[in-house]
């Protein structure tokens, strides 16, 4: 009664019609982003392995020099600037990252306080200003920061900046912009999970422990943590790669490693130099992600961190 | 009693953030009528920059590119991203881990890797081939590759979400493949699609750094433009085209809040 | 012996014959199934040769338990499924290789699948537009579907509307409208409450039998089975157990497996046959027709108890060994021996031996059947 016939005609020509649909529906995007992304990406990283040319183009042989130079070995021998950019970005991610979250956390804990029909306006009041573009939002920080306007005058009186410097260009004014800019997308991710939270928890805990401040570390930080880690994914991230704010408000002083690399290909002109700050750029990135990953699995329970 | 306090201090610090949110733009809006030439003090109400604006060739050509980038690289990448969207949900149950890292990818690189890349890489095909020449055509390239995944996310959700049963109900119901496609699928996914092309929009106009490194010489956005005038010296005109560009924010905001209250009612 | 029960159901059956003329009538259709396989990846068979014939215009029911290939030969009725293998034809046509869309057939969904995007309206039209019908000939076709299934103003509702009894409804009626050859109904009464679902069941045979329509029907419910269908078709494993009309397959099981699932546990080894004299578990059982099967069936509802021991053929002295009354009746659980053995007593006011009694356990010889494992 078995059956045991070898697989049935029928049988194959669906799977033929099934591997054509995904062939239709998948290939184009797929195709496109291989051509327009992926192909641009390999070759950027084979030009950090070339030399410079005379017009800062990529030339025959292959070579170690870019890395040696983005280390700080150049003609003049060692220099440490670009070891400062590098310090640099590390820096002002960690530093705004933090403070986005200081500010993200109460604010994101306040919403779901609110009312409920509030909330929605809430959270569009805070993400209403990253719709418009990141030049004009850097734009009004250099307005507010410049010499002579109230906030540097504030800042003049109380000694905190030489007369008539202005609170911009700075690495201060940069860690501002990037706070700004980065704010509600930690707010969301964090909203979300204070939304979840299970108050039944925390009233537990206000039973079992005297302090609030226990009640909080034990019973609502962790069920906010998977919120609070896809927010810094969402904000470091970025942040470490940085062009816009360090170039407008950063000023020579400021400038980060997206600096760097941009410079290199259209002022500057060393394509291979900027390609290698590309990879490093890169290497962070996947450094970030893995590592919140893991410590998303470790630390969230069940719930992954999503990016 | 704590409580209360508590309370309080947070509502300050919600207004002091909201404070610190709006300020920057209340300033590029208030100085886009100032009657001075200056960046320090307010002197009195003016349009005179406004005026100046209608004038500006190079203004007027950048919105068109704008303009232009935002609606073709949106529709483009809406055909795109709903067939890989429709294909993930088709397929869901094969292994398709490498589909999901190609559409991560644009999503995660960093904005200044992304565009630098494409711009190496178009410049070299250029001095091969001719082809790919610096400009709004390659613009609208790079910015399609960035909306693809968002659009790609947004419509395989909203297929997931779906009861699998009603497709099989509309063959049930004599619904060929094309008419599936007509009468079924893009009926019961319109909401998905209409988000879809909104964020890729926004994402487009939201742009800058991927913009900047493919532009070629005469296809400047407004951004461009903006950095450009930036960087050239602040400029009150620079207010004005920002101002009109908040502007068009603030009406999105409050559609999408009208939107979303309509829906709920 | 298919063909026996076949000729029995025709002959049993009130025959549609008469079926009005009325909205959605129309030339009722047999199906003819000839060995039909489908596997599903390697090794998961769902139907293992299933030959079978629905005759037009019948309330044919599948029963089954869950995998046993139930769910799988009503979607390849529909064409959602490609069988593996064999013929498929409805109304003398071969369909095996019409894809769905081209089919006369139509489903009921368990889940009932009505377009979220679509007003009740507009799903009930969607088959008829699909089919190229005018806007002013689909309307005139659901208002008369909405007056037959009684509807009423459901029609104008959005379907999020609309609650599970009538999502039900709405889908039949999206079903009928269409006026398939064959409507195919995968349990669609297993998500209503038990109430609900009575009183659907009745609308729903109600409907079939002034259509005259081919009904085929799928249930794990052996009871909705019983109570709804013109013939039976039990399957497991992907392999047709049983076909016949539902007192055929209640009181003639033709295996255990048969047996057990329309509810039977009094199922005894016969240990010795010597004409009609059966030895088993129990003791001595003289049976009408001796049959060759190897297991004795007995039906709780044939047996009768009397007080004390009273010695005779095919009694048996028993011990009450638990009671369930249950108004109607009572169901007991007695030990013959070192067996049990269950017997339903109709409470027609007569005494009902209490637990500890003992009495005496009898059975008509023309109520014992014998089955093959």
């Amino acid at each position: 009664m078995a059956y045991n016939g070898v697989m049935p005609s029928a049988r194959s020509r669906a799977m033929v019609r099934e591997a054509r649909h995904l062939l239709f529906t998948v290939a184009p995007g797929a195709i496109w982003i291989v051509i327009f992304l992926v192909l641009p990406g390999a070759y950027l990283m084979g030009v950090a392995f070339m030399t410079n040319g005379p017009y800062g183009l990529p030339e025959m042989p292959l070579s170690l020099a870019s890395f040696e130079r983005l280390a700080g070995f150049g003609f003049l021998g060692w220099s440490p600037g670009n070891l400062y950019t590098l310090l640099r970005s590390l820096w002002q991610t960690a530093v705004s990252t933090g403070l986005v979250v200081l500010v993200a956390y109460p604010i994101a804990y306040y919403i779901t306080t609110c009312r409920e029909k509030w909330r929605p306006i809430m959270l569009l009041l805070v993400v209403v200003p990253s719709w418009t573009n990141q030049v004009i939002r850097t734009f009004g920080w250099m307005n507010l920061l410049a010499p002579g306007t109230p906030l540097s005058g504030l800042a003049e009186g109380l000694g905190l900046i030489a007369p008539n410097m202005g609170l911009y260009p700075s690495n201060f004014a940069v860690t501002l912009g990037l706070v700004y800019n980065f704010l509600p997308f930690m707010v969301l991710p964090l909203y979300a999970a204070f939304e979840k939270l299970d108050t039944a928890q925390v009233e537990a805990a206000q039973d079992l422990f005297a302090s609030p401040v226990r009640a909080f570390w034990h019973a609502v930080f962790p069920q906010t943590l998977p919120g609070l880690l896809a927010g810094i994914v969402l904000v470091a991230i970025p942040a470490f790669g940085m062009y816009v704010i360090p170039e407008l408000l950063g000023g020579g002083k400021g400038m980060m490693l997206g600096n760097l690399v941009a410079t290199q290909f259209s002022g500057g002109a060393n394509w291979p130099l900027g390609a290698a700050g590309a990879i490093l750029m890169l290497i962070a990135t996947f450094i970030g992600l893995f590592a919140m990953r893991r410590i998303g699995k470790r630390l969230g329970g069940g719930e992954e961190v999503v990016i | 009693m704590r409580k209360r306090t508590l309370k309080r201090g947070l509502t300050a610090f919600w207004w002091a953030t909201l404070a610190f949110l709006y300020l920057p733009l209340a300033v590029v809006v208030l100085f886009s009528f100032n009657a001075a030439n200056s960046a320090a003090s307010f002197t009195g109400v003016s349009l005179r920059w406004y005026y100046q604006l209608m004038g500006n060739e190079a203004i007027l050509s950048a919105f068109a590119n704008s303009l232009v980038l935002a609606i073709t690289s949106s529709v483009i990448a809406l055909v795109i991203g709903c067939l890989i969207g429709y294909g993930m949900y088709r397929h869901r149950h094969r292994k398709l881990g490498w589909l999901i890292v190609l559409i991560y990818l644009p999503i995660v690189l960093p904005d200044i890797v992304f565009g630098i890349s494409e711009m190496a890489f178009f410049v070299q095909i250029h001095r091969l081939t001719g082809l790919l020449q610096p400009g709004l055509g390659t613009m609208i390239i790079a910015h399609v590759t960035f909306q693809i995944p968002f659009v790609a996310l947004i419509i395989y959700s909203r297929f997931v979400g779906l009861d699998p049963t009603l497709f099989e109900a509309a063959k049930d119901l004599y619904a060929s493949p094309f008419k599936r496609v007509v009468h079924f699928m893009l009926p019961t996914i319109k909401p998905a699609l209409i988000s879809a092309f909104f964020l890729s929009f926004t994402l487009s106009v939201d742009d800058f750094v991927i913009s900047f490194f493919t532009a070629g010489p005469e296809s400047a956005t407004l951004p461009i433009y903006i950095w450009g005038a930036i960087k050239k010296g602040v400029s009150p005109e620079i207010n004005a085209i920002a101002t009109l560009m908040i502007g068009a924010v603030a009406i999105a905001a409050i559609m999408s809040l009208l939107f979303s209250r309509r829906r709920h009612a | 012996m298919n063909e026996t029960i076949t000729a029995d159901a025709a002959a049993a059956r009130p025959r549609a014959d008469g079926a009005e003329q009325g909205a959605t009538s129309r030339q009722a259709s047999a199906i003819e199934m000839q060995g039909l396989h489908k596997r599903f990846g390697r090794d998961t068979v769902a139907l293992d040769g299933v030959d079978l014939t629905i005759e037009a215009g019948e309330f044919f029911t599948l029963l089954g338990p869950s995998g046993c290939g139930k769910t799988t030969l009503l979607r390849i009725l529909a064409g959602l499924e490609d069988a593996d293998d064999g013929r498929l034809a409805i109304g003398g046509r071969d369909i095996t290789e019409v894809p769905p869309h081209r089919r006369s057939v139509n489903t009921v969904f368990q889940s009932y699948a009505l377009f979220p995007h679509l007003s009740v309206r507009e799903n009930l039209a969607f088959g008829l537009k699909m089919r190229g019908m005018a806007a002013a000939g689909r309307h005139a076709k659901v208002d008369e579907i909405a007056d037959f299934i009684k509807l009423g103003d459901l029609v104008d509702r959005r379907v999020d509307q609309l609650s599970g009894g009538q999502r039900q409804r709405i889908a039949l009626a999206r079903a009928l409208v269409c006026e398939p050859d064959v409507l195919l109904l995968d349990e669609p009464l297993s998500a209503l409450d038990a109430g609900l679902r009575s009183q659907l069941q009745v609308e729903l045979l109600r409907v079939q039998k002034r259509l005259g329509m081919t009904f085929v029907f799928v249930t794990h419910d052996q009871q909705e089975a019983m109570v709804m269908s013109d013939r039976i078709a039990v399957l497991n494993g992907g392999v047709i157990q049983q076909v016949g009309p539902p007192r055929a397959v209640y009181e003639h099981p033709v295996n255990a497996f048969v047996a057990r699932f329309m509810g039977h546990d009094n199922l005894y080894s016969v240990t010795g046959r010597q004409g009609s004299r059966l030895a088993t578990a129990l003791g001595e059982l003289i049976i009408a027709e001796a049959g060759e099967g190897e297991l004795l069936l007995i039906r709780p509802e044939t047996l009768d108890l009397l007080p004390g021991e009273v010695a005779g053929n095919n009694h048996l002295p028993a011990v009450v060994a638990e009671r369930l009354y249950r108004g109607s009746h009572a169901e007991y659980r007695l030990e013959v021996g070192d067996t049990t053995l269950q017997a339903t007593l109709n409470n027609r006011g007569r005494h009902l031996p209490e637990v500890g009694d003992r009495v005496t356990v009898t059975v008509a010889p023309h109520d014992l059947v014998t089955l093959s494992e």
